[in-house]
């Protein structure tokens, strides 16, 4: 059976980082990728956007993929494409984990492991879509796998539910591609994507964009026919009397992702519900020891590049790995956050490169970021805004703080008035 | 109640509305309702339980288009001339066991179905219980072949090779008053075909299923009941029979039938008119249409619609078997009240509620169904959450006004075997309807011999992810498709899905490979996998990806190549 210090979960633009971090920090690694190719979700983002932060330059998704590919083969990393971890046992002093393959049934055992699995998209029936079940339904990713990497049109005449950043690429896409896009539709009161998108995607193309509305009910036997979107209120319960009959033959539904963490919970690492990827300490460790998870295994982000900083610093940890007693101390966190990764700090560990990804509850003016350890403040950051689907990321030498097991940390947001 | 008080009811309720006419043989409604709902009151109030003279009712409701049986658009001669011993219209799990009973024997069976697969209405909308039939009223046909059927199970799924779980089910009850009583309806239960039970103190029932309500304060385990997956039984009954000699025809419609003196002669199809020997409708919520087309219409069928919610694997912690809780029953007395079931899957179905319908094919669902069965079987199981939904779906029963099954010869027709009114416990009682009529098509063919090349066993599509370690690689070594896992969620294998494109009842569908081995069935809906499945459709069957479709002949899945229709 062979035997590695580390193996990493996932070959996209998180699990790419991190088996190259884990091999040049001189462990030897695994990487297994259950598809043909690397890349994950980047092999069909074929719009640019890609790398602004990692490489100075903006890339398409392929591009990007293609840099961190072109890295791994500079390293000693092996790598299995097509197999697919059927199961991860957890073992005295490691994981076993048996893959299945083409090539036949596989054990490897593996000191640390890095989850790197990526998310998966909501479906319509987990927003509480109704109506039948007709072909035409898609979530946007899907619809790009199809359009992207198949060649194949997913529909000519669409509505979008979500304004999320797929589904806000998708609407270009498909106007690019001949398809008529009749409408954005998003149930919250502002757009879930990034500003750019919306700009760059919708009014470039002169896409309307319908906020507090949603589509509540879709009709058609065989094929979409129409959809029924409906204007919500607060609690984004449709609203009787608004219902408007939009026919169409496809709809694309970009409503949330969703970190996969079933082999994270096969193992026994705790969730959190927020975010729904594993808690974790600033080594990326989850509470289970030698399990690392990043990018959007542990939080979903907005952007490829945040996901390979996370891949990175799971990767390099993993790879000096050594189990241990750990304490962890609890990051708090006031109201205004919608969360903080890491959960935890592990003050026995390298805190040189803490680094909070947070997320605002709500939108926010001129705001205040503290940091306060044992009622002291640390550090602070000012904003000029905060929106959340803003993934917001602080670097922070916490190593000189002076932290330990039975320290108070806090996180609170402040108004500025000016 | 007499004629003369129903009348007198009807005119009380409906003013004149309506009218019940007895004539022979049958109680016929006519007359014009104001809503759906009041035709369907009326019917059930002129209609007596379990009764052989059936209501018929003729009435409209003002304003209300009932959309005709949908009909596929297909027109050939496939089955132009064919003369065949027996036809089944129908290939539901009642239409499907009947053709394997009759394999048994040396007749020439074909067995069709308008769909574009076997099990795609109420077959494959169901809650997948195997019922012990605790509530169906002794004497009545369905609680006899409820009770038959529930037998024949075990010894069926084995042969099929089919999951089947005998988990049985825990009736709760809120007073713990009524525990003592428990005792005392042992014998009835025992009696009454239901089988042997056992009572349980809170404290034991939290034993055995640890999550279950704590309004739960005693409860009555039925140990008969079981849980199976209802289509994967139709396709491996419809597999079966094709591997022992029926042929089976989808796409095919019945459209009219050449009827003389008592004699269907012929059968007309949008395929080609067939000359059968003797007809068997078992077509479900249509089964009165295919009646008044053999002009033996002596019963009516009235849709009930039906939404089952299922939730997600991580559910399944919650549940060993089936329970629900008495006292939240819906008040409508037509359905078993639903319950939570654990599936043989690996998953949690929850429904189904009952609400009236003049639409026999509309499957749509709405939020209301899922927010008042969520909020009822809540109080059975307080860990229900929306949240855990996968997916949801709505079937429809086909019931009559007397609420019972008819498996019966033609009365005005002599070649004519109705196995209609079929509803819940249908799932359940399909052996033993398939048993029912195959001895009622011996009297037609007195001297079928048996059939020597029937083999009651089929081979499954074997899946991988549940073999061990060893059996698996030796299964890959075999084919290297095996080791290629395309759904991620449920762990499918290309070779699986080729697997299911090329069984002896072949699909060539998206939703016709998910139900043979559930690429799609898992978390993500297809998210990941829908684009492979696609393609290896597509490779396997030598067909454009844009030609693939999710099931029905209109619901191709893509428009084309990009940039070919600019």
């Amino acid at each position: 059976m062979k035997n590695y210090d580390v193996t990493v979960i996932g070959g996209g633009p998180g699990g790419l980082a991190a088996a190259i971090s884990a091999d040049n920090a001189g462990a030897s690694t695994l990487l297994i990728e259950r598809e043909a190719r690397l890349g994950g979700v980047l092999k069909q983002c074929i719009h640019d956007g890609f790398g602004v932060i990692r490489f100075g330059e903006k890339l398409s998704g392929c591009e990007y993929a293609t840099r961190l590919i072109r890295e791994l083969e500079t390293t000693g990393a092996e790598l299995m494409l097509s197999t697919f971890v059927s199961k991860a046992e957890k073992q005295r002093d490691g994981y076993l984990l048996t893959l299945t393959s083409r090539g036949g049934m596989e054990r490897v055992f593996t000191k640390a492991l890095v989850l790197a699995t990526g998310c998966r998209e909501r479906t319509a029936k987990q927003v509480a879509i109704h109506g039948t079940r007709p072909a035409g339904v898609f979530t946007a990713g899907t619809a790009q796998a199809f359009l992207n990497v198949r060649g194949q049109m997913p529909g000519k005449r669409c509505v979008i539910l979500g304004s999320g950043d797929i589904g806000l690429i998708m609407a270009r896409r498909l106007t690019l591609e001949g398809a008529r896009v009749l409408g954005v539709y998003e149930a919250k009161p502002d757009p879930s994507g990034l500003m750019r998108n919306i700009s760059q995607c919708l009014w470039d193309f002169d896409i309307p964009l319908h906020l507090s509305k949603t589509v509540t009910t879709v009709h058609g036997d065989e094929r979409v026919e129409a959809v029924t979107v409906a204007e919500v209120d607060e609690k984004m319960r449709p609203i009787a009397g608004t219902e408007e009959y939009i026919p169409c033959d496809t709809l694309i539904l970009s409503v949330g992702l969703i970190p996969e963490n079933e082999l994270a919970e096969s193992l026994g690492v705790p969730l959190d519900k927020k975010t729904k990827g594993p808690f974790c300490d600033q080594s990326y460790m989850t509470l289970v020891d030698g399990v690392f998870s990043c990018g959007n295994t542990l939080h979903v982000s907005d952007l490829a590049d945040y996901v390979s900083e996370s891949g990175d610093a799971a990767g390099r940890r993993a790879a000096s790995y050594a189990r241990r007693e750990r304490s962890l101390l609890p990051v708090n966190i006031s109201r205004d956050f919608s969360y903080v990764v890491p959960q935890y700090l592990d003050p026995e560990a390298d805190l040189s490169e803490t680094v909070f990804f947070f997320r605002t509850a709500a939108e926010r003016k001129k705001t205040k970021l503290r940091i306060l350890l044992d009622g002291v403040e640390i550090k602070q950051k000012q904003y000029n805004g905060l929106r959340p689907p803003e993934m917001e990321r602080i670097p922070f030498d916490l190593s000189g703080a002076g932290l330990t097991k039975d320290s108070k940390l806090e996180l609170l947001m402040e108004e500025v008035r000016s | 109640m007499s004629v003369a008080k129903k009348q007198r009811k009807l005119r009380k309720i409906f003013g004149g509305a309506m009218e019940l006419r007895p004539e022979k043989g049958r109680m016929h409604l006519v007359g014009e309702a104001k809503s759906w709902d009041d035709a369907v009151q009326a019917g059930l109030i002129c209609a007596k339980k379990g009764s052989d003279i059936h209501v018929v009712s003729d009435v409209t409701v003002k304003g209300l288009e009932i959309p005709p049986m949908r009909v596929p658009e297909l027109r050939d001669n496939a089955l132009e001339g064919l003369r065949p011993d027996v036809m089944i219209i129908g290939a539901g799990v009642t239409g499907c066991a009947i053709a394997r009973e009759l394999s048994r024997l040396k007749l020439n069976v074909l067995l069709t179905d308008k769909e574009y697969d076997v099990a795609t209405h109420a077959s494959s909308r169901n809650d997948g219980m195997v019922h012990p039939g605790i509530d169906i009223l002794p004497g009545l046909l369905k609680k006899k072949l409820n009770t038959r059927g529930n037998r024949m199970y075990t010894r069926l799924c084995r042969e099929l090779n089919v999951p089947f779980d005998r988990c049985g089910q825990y009736l709760c009850f809120r007073q713990k008053s009524v525990l003592p009583l428990l005792y005392l309806t042992k014998p009835y239960w025992l009696l009454s075909g239901a089988g042997s039970t056992e009572v349980l103190t809170k404290k034991a029932l939290k034993k055995r299923e640890t999550d279950v309500s704590d309004e739960a304060a005693c409860a009555l385990y039925f140990k008969s009941a079981g849980s199976v997956c209802p289509y994967g039984l139709t396709v491996a009954l419809a597999e079966n029979a094709v591997e022992n000699g029926v042929r089976l025809s989808l796409d095919t419609a019945v459209l009219n039938m050449a009827v003389e003196k008592g004699e269907i002669r012929s059968v007309n199809t949008n395929r080609g008119t067939v000359y059968p020997g003797l007809v068997i409708n078992a077509a479900g919520v249509f089964a009165e249409d295919v009646a008044k087309m053999a002009q033996d219409r002596f019963f009516s069928i009235h849709p009930r619609r039906g939404t089952n919610a299922i939730l997600d694997k991580k559910a399944r912690r919650h549940i060993v078997s089936i329970y629900s809780l008495m006292g939240t029953q819906s008040k409508s007395a037509h359905t078993k009240g639903g319950g939570v079931v654990g599936t043989v899957d690996g998953n949690v179905l929850v429904g189904p509620d009952a609400v009236e319908t003049p639409e026999k094919e509309n499957f749509a669902t709405d939020a209301e169904s899922i927010l008042k069965t969520f909020e009822k079987q809540r109080h059975a199981a307080p860990w229900l959450t929306q949240g855990d939904i996968i997916t949801y779906f709505t079937g429809i029963r086909a019931a009559t006004y007397e609420e019972d099954f008819i498996v019966e010869k033609g009365r005005a027709v002599r070649n004519i075997i109705h196995a209609a009114g079929i509803q819940s416990p249908g799932l359940t009682a399909a052996p033993a309807v398939g048993e029912m009529v195959a001895g009622m098509v011996r009297d037609y063919f007195p001297k079928a011999e048996k059939n020597p090349s029937f083999d009651p066993n089929r081979k499954p599509i074997v899946r991988m992810a549940e073999l061990s370690f060893e059996e698996r690689a030796k299964y890959i070594e075999q084919n290297p498709d095996y080791g290629e896992i395309v759904c991620r969620c449920e762990e499918i294998s290309r070779g699986e899905i080729i697997d299911a494109l090329r069984r002896p009842v072949p699909c060539s569908t998206v939703d016709g490979v998910k139900r043979r081995c559930r690429p799609g069935m898992g978390r993500c809906q297809g998210g990941f996998c829908s684009p492979l499945v696609v393609k290896i459709i597509s490779e396997t069957l030598g067909i454009p990806e844009s030609e693939v479709r999710k099931g029905s002949e209109g619901s191709r899945l893509l428009m084309g190549e990009k940039g070919a229709h600019k």
